[in-house]
């Protein structure tokens, strides 16, 4: 993964790609760097209607912490040695409580125990851990549902990483694991929604190849704009540009 | 699957059935009914809509529901589950799980913001009670820091916060009839008052999304007292005048007491204009004597001076959430709120609110100017403008709708926008068949057809919603000029035919020998370039907003730029271009229809002479209505073609980052850009084959060659820029980042930093559409 990049720059082929990807890191930095803290759904009571009617949730938080690194590093990451994580997907209620804890203590909105529930419960294979021996250092939350339209679409809700975890990998690496999941059970597109000012997740969903499709004017409670990203994974007329 | 009960129905039937079978006991055995507040209902908004489900008006007790105790049955129906399992009921979805609220968890349950020894928040009578507020004899002081408070409250409100929590936790407003101090009375009134119109203008524009504004609150607040708009204006006049027939008899605080007086007076103004655009939105016969342009600047006038006394009221107290001490109580509402997880609610302060009402009154003035604009071309220009500029304010958008249409049936009379769109066409390109002196006008088949298709025009509602989508915020335009894109679709196809029929009918006249008519109806696509020209700028607006509403990744500039650069742009200025050709060549057969007439009229003499050699000079000028326009559209297209050349270069030279994802697809990406534009057929669609042709042709040329063409491009821009005479900030800042950007690509095309492929920084914050390239 991570190396084919020459279908996205239009070079000929007695020319190839003049640089490398290391070319572009930044010197004094380290170049693998992820740094997605945490994402969460909440939105106002105003805005709930638009749930009932698309099935989707209509607002995610992704809140980062400390936020020492530029987005270009973020999209830089690729090759690091994720030998000493392992993964592996919701299997029981005691990984609501982990799931729980990675996510709320870092959060400034609440999820009520009955959203993680609807996700855990209803997409269990869809929510991946991430483990260091035997401690929880990140977690996804998906879902996955037909729209109205028909189609099948995959939706990011959480993605959370230790603090102390972080800039590692480990958020691509469960972001991809859970695209793939949901490529393979014939998801047409991913959607999420991530806080304007987020800069590091956007960059780590841009190099993941979503769009930034719609902009949400004062989607969160603390008034800040969010983004709906898209990333289609099947090149199909029937996904209409619409405002779901 | 994994032992949940989530998925398996015996559980949730078991936890269920046992409910539903105490239910049926219970309805059989009678019980003791719970009293209201025993049960709960408290909020008053429940309380109302519980009532209004039941038949009769005045209910003090509530419906007889037969409650039951079923403690003991739900902790036998728990008994079932295994620890972790739940009952989930088929309609308990997503959305119910996000509303739930974890009772005591202070992020969720607004009650926690309560200590226990708290006092409720005091209501309107509570506070009477107390003492705490003053009905009579206020002070100045006091009346000033009230309006002031009143003020701020209702910028904050216009700023999309919930009415009952901003404007209603003024105890004032609650009944303002109990008030005896007529000036706080009159001021609460109109306050109220202004609600009311408010409400009624944003709902009638119907540009407002939930985002911008809140336009349900607690609607038996303000049904308390009836509302009386007509009668405001004068209440708060007569006030005045008696307020400074006081102050002429007092020795003391005489400042102060006109410091009231401009507050009133303000309030009189603002409220009067706010009214009258309410009258002219929902009634045909307005009294149009008002000028509402005055009136706003009178308005306007009152500001300094109300800015300069703000220190004469009370101010709020340092620590307190009420935006003055005396009759707000800040959490009155906050238990009646919707069940949501708890908001902060943030009030404007004082400078700045009167700030925001002044802002408010110079955009309404600029909205004023909208009645000069007579026609679609023009009308569209100027919505697109006052997007630009007043775009943030909903209440300055919603006048603007109200002022167009209420100004489009003055103008128009009663079946205005068919109207105003053949006087529309006929202002743009001027097609003889619409020149009603024409002998063709009169043809009943030729009728037959314009009112078609203009009345398709209506049906399609097209052009009319482009105009409203500029009434939209920004983000929510994108969304819809999508839309609105596909949509064109239909009229182009229409508009066509149109041209093809009246050119078709002008041949038959030809063939007659009946050459007037034939040149009248020959029109070289009149109607097709009105319709196409149109479809441009929505679709150059919704890829350029793209920019604005920071959508696009680095690397997705190239294709970007590249679609104005290579199609759009040219398109516009070749629609632009042909229109100025038509009318010129129109010109130029009067001229010489003119001439034949007067050369037959027996000899010209040498004043006609002179003068007709005079007037052609004269009329070219005339005729070139859109080289302003044009001008500027090169000067974009300079600009776009130095972007996609730069990002060109930029990729060639490994100084953009591009994703490195086996799910990115740079294919799909660019479909998606270009998805509205798909159904198009004119202009066709360009498929990501053709794109990436003619990509790879530009990116050929070595990187510092590459450079060098981009440089060339913001030269170009450059200098038509320059050329521009009287250039208004826009094409000034263009300017700037037109030289700027032409000296980074000379510094690269140098090799400049060859050493360190960084991307380079783009910053928007001189353009929406174009950054300034910035080496890092």
């Amino acid at each position: 993964m991570g190396d084919d990049v020459s279908e996205s720059v239009p070079v000929r082929q007695d020319q190839p790609p003049s640089y490398e990807k290391s070319d572009l890191v930044e010197e004094d930095q380290p170049t693998s760097v992820e740094e997605v803290a945490l994402e969460l759904m909440n939105f106002p009571a105003s805005q709930k209607k638009a749930v009932l009617e698309d099935g989707s949730l209509e607002k995610t938080v992704l809140e980062v912490e400390d936020n020492p690194t530029t987005s270009e590093e973020i999209a830089m990451i690729g090759g690091q040695d994720l030998k000493q994580y392992t993964f592996c997907v919701f299997q029981e209620e005691s990984h609501l409580k982990v799931l729980q804890s990675l996510i709320d203590e870092e959060l400034s909105e609440p999820y009520s125990i009955y959203t993680y529930r609807y996700f855990v419960y209803n997409w269990p294979d869809l929510c991946f851990f991430a483990m260091e021996g035997d401690r929880y250092v990140g977690v996804i939350v998906c879902k996955l549902e037909a729209t109205i339209g028909g189609v099948l679409q995959g939706y990011i809700a959480m993605l959370s990483v230790d603090v102390e975890y972080r800039k590692r990998g480990i958020g691509r690496a469960l972001s991809e694991m859970a695209i793939e999941a949901m490529a393979m059970k014939d998801a047409a597109m991913i959607v999420l929604e991530t806080e304007l000012t987020n800069k590091p997740a956007l960059a780590l969903y841009e190099s993941l190849g979503f769009i930034r499709e719609r902009r949400l004017l004062r989607y969160y409670m603390n008034g800040v704009d969010a983004f709906r990203l898209k990333l289609i994974l099947k090149n199909s007329a029937d996904l209409s540009f619409s405002e779901d | 699957m994994n032992g949940s009960s989530v998925a398996e129905p015996p559980d949730f039937q078991a936890a269920t059935a046992a409910a539903a079978a105490a239910a049926a006991r219970a309805s059989s055995s009678e019980q003791d009914e719970w009293s209201a507040s025993e049960c709960g209902f408290l909020d008053p908004e429940v309380q109302r809509t519980m009532r209004s489900g039941s038949a009769a008006e005045d209910i003090t007790q509530y419906p007889m529901h037969g409650w039951v105790d079923v403690t003991r049955e739900f902790h036998d129906a728990c008994a079932e589950l295994q620890p972790g399992e739940l009952a989930q009921d088929m309609l308990f979805g997503l959305f119910e799980a996000m509303s739930a609220i974890e009772i005591m968890d202070p992020k969720m349950d607004v009650g926690m913001g309560f200590d226990k020894q708290d006092l409720p928040p005091p209501s309107f009578e509570a506070a009477i009670a107390t003492g705490a507020i003053k009905l009579d004899d206020l002070t100045p002081s006091e009346l000033i820091g009230i309006f002031d408070a009143l003020f701020s409250c209702l910028v904050s409100w216009l700023e999309g916060n919930s009415m009952d929590q901003v404007l209603f936790t003024c105890l004032y407003l609650h009944a303002p009839s109990q008030i005896k101090d007529k000036a706080l009375r009159v001021f609460c009134t109109a306050v109220r008052n202004l609600i009311v119109v408010i409400k009624n203008i944003i709902a009638v524009a119907a540009v407002n999304e939930e985002e911008d504004f809140q336009l349900y609150g607690n609607s038996a607040l303000l049904a308390a007292e009836k509302a009386q708009p007509a009668a405001v204006y004068s209440s708060l006049k007569e006030v005045e005048d008696q307020l400074v027939r006081k102050c002429k008899k007092l020795t003391t605080a005489t400042e102060d007491w006109m410091a009231v007086v401009h507050r009133l007076r303000f309030m009189r103004h603002l409220f009067q204009v706010i009214y009258h655009v309410e009258q002219m939105a929902s009634n045909d016969t307005v009294d149009d004597k008002v000028d509402i342009y005055k009136i706003l600047l009178v308005a306007s006038e009152m500001l300094p001076g109300i800015r300069n006394t703000l220190d004469r009221g009370t101010q709020p107290e340092k620590g307190s959430e009420a935006p003055n001490p005396m009759g707000f109580s800040p959490r009155i509402h906050d238990r009646s709120q919707p069940p949501a997880f708890p908001r902060s609610i943030k009030i404007r302060d004082r400078p700045a609110s009167y700030q925001f009402l002044e802002e408010m009154i110079s955009r309404f003035k600029y909205a004023c100017k909208v009645s000069k604009y007579k026609d679609y071309y023009s009308a569209l220009n100027f919505f697109i403008e006052y997007s630009k500029k007043s775009g943030q304010c909903i209440l300055s958008r919603s006048v603007l709708q109200s002022l167009f249409s209420a100004n489009m049936r003055m103008a128009h009379g009663k079946l205005p926008m068919k109207q105003f769109l053949r006087y529309s066409v006929q202002i743009f390109n001027s097609p003889p068949v619409l020149n009603a002196k024409h002998p063709v006008a009169a043809d009943p088949k030729v009728q037959q057809h314009l009112e078609n298709f203009f009345r398709y025009c209506i049906n399609m509602n097209t052009f009319t919603q482009f105009i409203r989508i500029c009434g939209f915020n920004r983000a929510r335009q994108r969304d819809k000029l999508a839309r609105l894109i596909e949509n064109f679709d239909t009229i182009q196809v229409d508009a066509a035919r149109l041209d093809s029929l009246m050119n078709q009918l002008a041949n038959e006249r030809a063939m007659e020998g009946n050459e007037p008519w034939a040149t009248a109806l020959k029109h070289s696509t009149h109607f097709s370039t009105w319709v196409l020209y149109n479809c441009f700028r929505a679709m150059l607006i919704f890829l350029m907003s793209g920019f604005e509403l920071e959508l696009y990744a680095v690397h997705e500039f190239l294709y970007i730029y590249w679609y104005p650069y290579e199609f759009l742009i040219g398109f516009l200025v070749s629609a632009l271009t042909r229109t100025e050709n038509i009318l010129l060549a129109q010109e130029e057969y009067a001229e010489h229809q003119s001439k034949i007439q007067s050369s037959a009229g027996g000899g010209g003499g040498g004043a006609a002479k002179s003068r007709k050699a005079a007037k052609p000079k004269k009329n070219k000028k005339q005729q070139r209505p859109y080289r302003a326009e044009i001008v500027f559209y090169h000067a974009l297209l300079s600009l776009c073609g130095g972007m996609y050349k730069a990002m060109g270069a930029l990729t060639k030279d490994g100084r953009v980052r591009l994703p490195l994802s086996q799910f990115d697809n740079e294919e799909i990406r660019y479909n998606r850009r270009f998805l509205p534009f798909a159904t198009l057929t004119s202009p066709p669609p360009v498929s990501y084959a053709e794109f990436k042709n003619i990509r790879e042709h530009m990116m050929r040329p070595s990187v510092e060659d590459l450079y060098t063409y981009a440089a060339k491009h913001f030269d170009q821009a450059r200098n038509v820029l320059e050329s521009i005479q009287n250039p208004d900030q826009e094409m000034l800042d263009l300017l700037q980042i037109a030289r700027t950007n032409f000296v980074v690509m000379n510094v690269l095309a140098r090799g400049h930093q060859k050493e360190v492929k960084r991307q380079p920084e783009f910053d928007f914050s001189k353009h929406s559409y174009f950054p300034i390239i910035k080496l890092k």
